[in-house]
């Protein structure tokens, strides 16, 4: 306790608390408001993955941006708490990338009638998640602490730079060279306040249970630091 | 300037002296499109419809196993160490590097094409075009993996990690290069086909231009 009470960083603070458990509760108000939510006209009660699939596709991204912009700090003030923020917004978005993938391929099986489309959004997910077990990889891979970072935030600003490029890639891809060009995704659109409603509640769940957990990890991490140094 | 050409010509008579390491790729090269022409065979409108994929994925290979040479030897001799106490900045390394890694890129790129051409039937008349998206291609497959082999230098495991890191990215590269080989093998006008040697070239600028800024801050020491 001495090791954690002498860096701030390693405390496990009240706002964590605070930010997990409105998180969990959100979760939880949101899960029965997404299951009171009117069935769809086209989709049916399917649509009501929505409510699940949307927030952790928009975590997924969230980490790709939390990642760049502490990987970025770490280069610019090689602080090792950015480089662990960095760790813990990648490893967190990873739990979130795979539910993502799964719940889009749940929904598109009733749909679509496949489990896996070449969709833009979701290849671009796919390859997000390639891009970032290598990241965790690479971590596991170097023993030294500061070319750990170094390495990792090199593979973390390059993978985010790369959601955008492979996102109009793909959709060039599918679109150019296709004979079916049905926009399938325009059926995402969900205007009726009383899906918006429960959807923006899981949303905001989603992110504070993602932010939560972050800094969970990011004080677990710093407290391993601290061991391994002591 | 001088420094980049320098190291690049360094490296290219090194690796040409050596000789057996690039051989060595370009056969395990040629026996993979053979293989893939048996597999996809023997009609040869299949073979054609496959060509472009099995090209640029062979050239991915390429990438990421010579990738590794550029800096293996360095570190072998220990000569990296005295690369890095060079007095100045450091981008001129990575840009070096890059050089070298671009011309044996596009040496094996054309013996692949010629390969693709023979065992897969892809029409090489519109020599020019290819070869256009053959520099952009090996440039963007380099850009990143010049990076990664010298990032990842001294580690054991860098033979599994540098395709694992390298792949992802450059989906954008595979996608954008087959589309247009394949344009060009169906005869399809090229005005039509300019937006992916487009989306090559963004690709290519901004990657070097990331990877020649981020190179220096991750090297060690």
């Amino acid at each position: 306790m001495q090791l954690a009470r002498s860096n701030p960083k390693s405390r496990l603070d009240g706002l964590t608390w605070l930010v997990l458990s409105l998180g969990v509760l959100g979760a939880v108000v949101g899960f029965f408001m997404a299951m009171s939510s009117p069935p769809d006209q086209n989709q049916g009660f399917v649509a009501r993955i929505f409510h699940m699939h949307v927030p952790t596709a928009w975590m997924a991204y969230l980490a790709s941006f939390g990642a760049l912009f502490y990987s970025v700090a770490y280069l610019v003030r090689r602080q090792a708490h950015f480089d662990r923020v960095a760790a813990a917004a990648v490893e967190v978005g990873l739990i979130f990338m795979a539910l993502a993938l799964l719940t889009g391929m749940l929904w598109a099986r009733p749909t679509w009638g496949v489990y896996w489309d070449w969709e833009p959004r979701l290849t671009t997910t796919a390859i997000l998640f390639a891009i970032y077990v290598g990241y965790m990889v690479v971590r596991g891979a170097i023993e030294d602490p500061e070319l750990r970072a170094k390495a990792a935030a090199g593979v973390a600003i390059l993978g985010a730079i790369n959601v955008p490029i492979s996102y109009m890639s793909v959709k060039w891809w599918r679109s150019l060279h296709q004979t079916q060009s049905i926009d399938l995704t325009t059926g995402k659109i969900m205007v009726d306040s009383a899906i918006l409603i429960p959807m923006l509640v899981n949303l905001a769940a989603f992110t504070l249970l993602y932010v939560g957990m972050v800094r969970l990890r990011g004080i677990i991490a710093a407290r391993e630091a601290a061991q391994e140094e002591a | 300037m001088g420094r980049i050409l320098w190291l690049a010509w360094r490296d290219l008579t090194l690796e040409l002296r050596g000789r057996t390491g690039l051989l060595s790729a370009v056969f395990f090269l040629a026996v993979m499109l053979l293989i893939l022409a048996m597999a996809f065979g023997p009609a040869p409108q299949d073979l054609r419809k496959a060509a472009p994929g099995a090209l640029w994925v062979a050239l991915a290979f390429a990438g990421s196993l010579l990738a590794g040479r550029a800096f293996g030897l360095e570190v072998e001799d220990g000569t990296l160490d005295d690369l890095l106490l060079t007095p100045g900045g450091r981008e001129w390394i990575y840009f070096g590097k890059l050089l070298f890694q671009l011309t044996l890129l596009t040496l094996v790129g054309l013996v692949l094409l010629l390969l693709a051409g023979g065992l897969f039937y892809l029409p090489l008349q519109q020599a020019g075009w290819l070869l256009a998206v053959l520099l952009l291609g090996a440039l963007g497959y380099a850009a990143v993996s010049t990076f990664y082999a010298g990032m990842l230098a001294r580690l054991r495991g860098r033979e599994v990690l540098l395709p694992l890191l390298l792949f992802p990215l450059v989906v954008p590269v595979v996608l954008a290069a087959v589309r247009f080989t394949q344009g060009l093998a169906e005869g399809l006008p090229v005005t039509e086909l300019l937006d992916w040697l487009r989306l090559l070239m963004v690709f290519d600028a901004i990657y070097v231009a990331a990877c020649a800024m981020l190179f220096p801050l991750i090297l060690e020491g």
